[in-house]
């Protein structure tokens, strides 16, 4: 009987110290290494990349009630002194490259691609994001084609960075840019009170619905406002692909 | 016995011989019926004794309309909500392409794919754009469908989409011969695709190609079927009969925007009620330079070309 109960007393014993030891064994990093995982790449602020033909104003911004904290110029420029224009030796004004993400800290990928259906954003083996290739545009200041308009006080408020100034000297909030624009291109904006310029959605009848209309600076960057190209959708099918002409290489 | 058989005229060679020839008979004659098994594209009954779509009285149109909901989820998978929105009244739709910013990017095309249930193979799309070149000459036969340049624009040519230009004189509805497409009151031409026989007259006529035939039945995969149908508009089509640009009528009739004018990214393309002398379309037509195509055949289109310059 008391022999009996030692060795149970005994298998108890040696059952717990196996268990324990398995657990050790399992749970021990240098025995039973875990299985390697990637290191999680942190999500990219989409904001920060170029977006296509849409972009979000920065009047939108303001309206919508955005983080427009990129904006605030005093954050970094003390008011006193105006900061001065740096000019290469080409004449183009030097764009600090602060102030290359301010321009994009205005765009809004959601104005194109669709929230429910993210985009996949790409990495060089770098590790920086792969930029696509509709997207590499307006690293430049390039405002006017035959005369220049590449002076940042011809547009943006000298003495008070965080407001535009019209050519007549009127002071204009972030907000009202597109009466800023209309101080040089009269014509272009009558169109686009009139609905003949510019990107609409919504209802052509107003008494079912509400027609969405983009600000000049939705579309065009103000920096560069010219459009780059985009790349091309896909064309018909060819009955004999075979004798397609090579559009490719051919001139005109 | 014998002696009854052969009073009878049937001995058991005749009658072998009768049943056998009977036999050989209707197995010959099924064997040549049976390519008539193969046929799978009989209409419906109620399909076959519809009337014509202007004919029906509303209780037959609710008919119409549910059993094409029958026939859409059967074969696709999903209900859609098919509707036959009338023309407004006091409205005359136009449309305004800008020669002057047009792209050519092809966005129009694929979303008018997308919107219209039209086929993806083989393809059907509605919007041709052609890529012309800046000479001065103005030369439709010059113009290229199957530019694949890296980017547009390209330097020296300028792109120009084609698509059905909703005549107030339409060819199209002149010939043909069952009266399958017609104009509305508000301007859009549109097909009944139970009406049409598929003789194709419609297509020869039509001065700007805009009328696709289907020469298969088409293929649009489950997954990318709209559900907002019309029944003049993106309802899926059976094999053989016509379809076409109708303005997007399951949009336009509610007050929208065609899907193309919202997917182009320059905003070339305008729409809208030209009998409102404050839309965009009468702003258009009043103050811009503006091009007819083919003008000189008389057509009359509603689809203007306008330039800013």
């Amino acid at each position: 009987m008391s022999d009996n109960s030692k060795t149970t007393w005994m298998f108890g014993i040696l059952t717990c110290v196996f268990i324990c030891l398995t657990i050790y064994f399992v749970r021990s990093p240098i025995l039973y290494p875990h299985v390697y995982q990637k290191p999680v790449v942190p999500s990219a602020r989409l904001a920060g990349i170029p977006s296509g033909t849409i972009r979000i104003s920065a009047a939108q911004l303001i309206k919508s009630g955005a983080d427009v904290s990129g904006l605030d110029c005093y954050a970094c420029h003390d008011p006193k002194h105006p900061p001065v224009i740096k000019f290469a030796l080409d004449g183009q004004v030097i764009l600090p490259k602060e102030h290359t993400d301010l321009i994009y800290s205005m765009r809004n990928c959601e104005e194109c691609h669709s929230q429910e259906k993210p985009q996949k954003i790409q990495y060089n083996p770098d590790g920086s994001t792969n930029i696509p290739k509709a997207h590499q545009d307006l690293m430049q200041m390039a405002h006017g084609k035959a005369v220049k308009n590449n002076n940042c006080y011809n547009c943006h408020n000298e003495n008070q960075l965080n407001t535009l100034h019209s050519s007549t000297g009127k002071k204009l909030n972030f907000d009202q840019a597109t009466q800023l624009c209309a101080g040089c291109h009269g014509t272009i904006y009558e169109d686009w009170l009139a609905g003949s310029h510019g990107r609409t959605e919504g209802y052509w009848d107003h008494k079912l619905g509400p027609a969405r209309k983009q600000e000049c600076s939705s579309c065009h960057d103000p920096h560069a406002p010219s459009f780059t190209g985009i790349i091309p959708m896909p064309g018909p099918h060819l009955l004999h692909p075979e004798d397609a002409p090579d559009t490719h290489n051919s001139t005109p | 016995m014998a002696d009854l058989n052969t009073e009878e005229g049937i001995t058991r060679r005749s009658f072998l011989r009768a049943t056998t020839a009977a036999a050989a008979g209707a197995a010959a004659l099924t064997s040549a019926l049976a390519p008539l098994r193969n046929i799978g594209d009989f209409p419906s009954v109620e399909e076959f004794i519809q009337k014509h779509y202007t004919e029906l009285t509303p209780a037959q149109l609710t008919t119409v309309l549910g059993r094409i909901e029958n026939e859409v989820q059967k074969e696709y998978g999903i209900r859609p909500h098919v509707r036959a929105l009338k023309p407004m009244n006091g409205v005359e739709f136009v449309y305004a392409l800008n020669l002057s910013r047009c792209c050519g990017c092809r966005k129009c095309v694929h979303a008018c794919v997308a919107e219209n249930n039209q086929s993806r193979s083989p393809e059907v799309q509605y919007i041709r754009v052609l890529k012309m070149p800046n000479d001065g000459r103005f030369d439709l036969e010059s113009g290229d469908h199957n530019y694949n340049p890296e980017s547009v624009p390209v330097p020296g040519h300028f792109f120009m989409p084609i698509q059905c230009h909703h005549c107030k004189n339409p060819p199209c509805v002149k010939v043909c011969p069952v009266k399958a497409t017609w104009q509305e009151p508000d301007g859009i031409t549109v097909i009944d695709y139970d009406w049409c026989i598929g003789c194709r007259y419609c297509e020869a006529a039509c001065p700007y190609f805009a009328r696709r035939f289907n020469f298969t039945e088409p293929s649009i995969p489950k997954e990318k079927i709209n559900p907002n149908m019309s029944y003049l508009g993106n309802r899926p089509r059976h094999k053989g009969v016509m379809e076409k640009c109708h303005f997007c009528v399951q949009r336009t009739r509610a007050g929208q925007y065609p899907a193309c004018l919202e997917a182009c990214p320059t905003g070339s393309r305008k729409f809208g009620n030209i009998l409102d002398p404050d839309s965009e379309v009468s702003y258009i037509l009043k103050n811009k330079r503006v091009m007819i195509l083919k003008e000189e055949l008389g057509t009359l289109p509603r689809f203007f070309y306008y330039f800013d310059v």
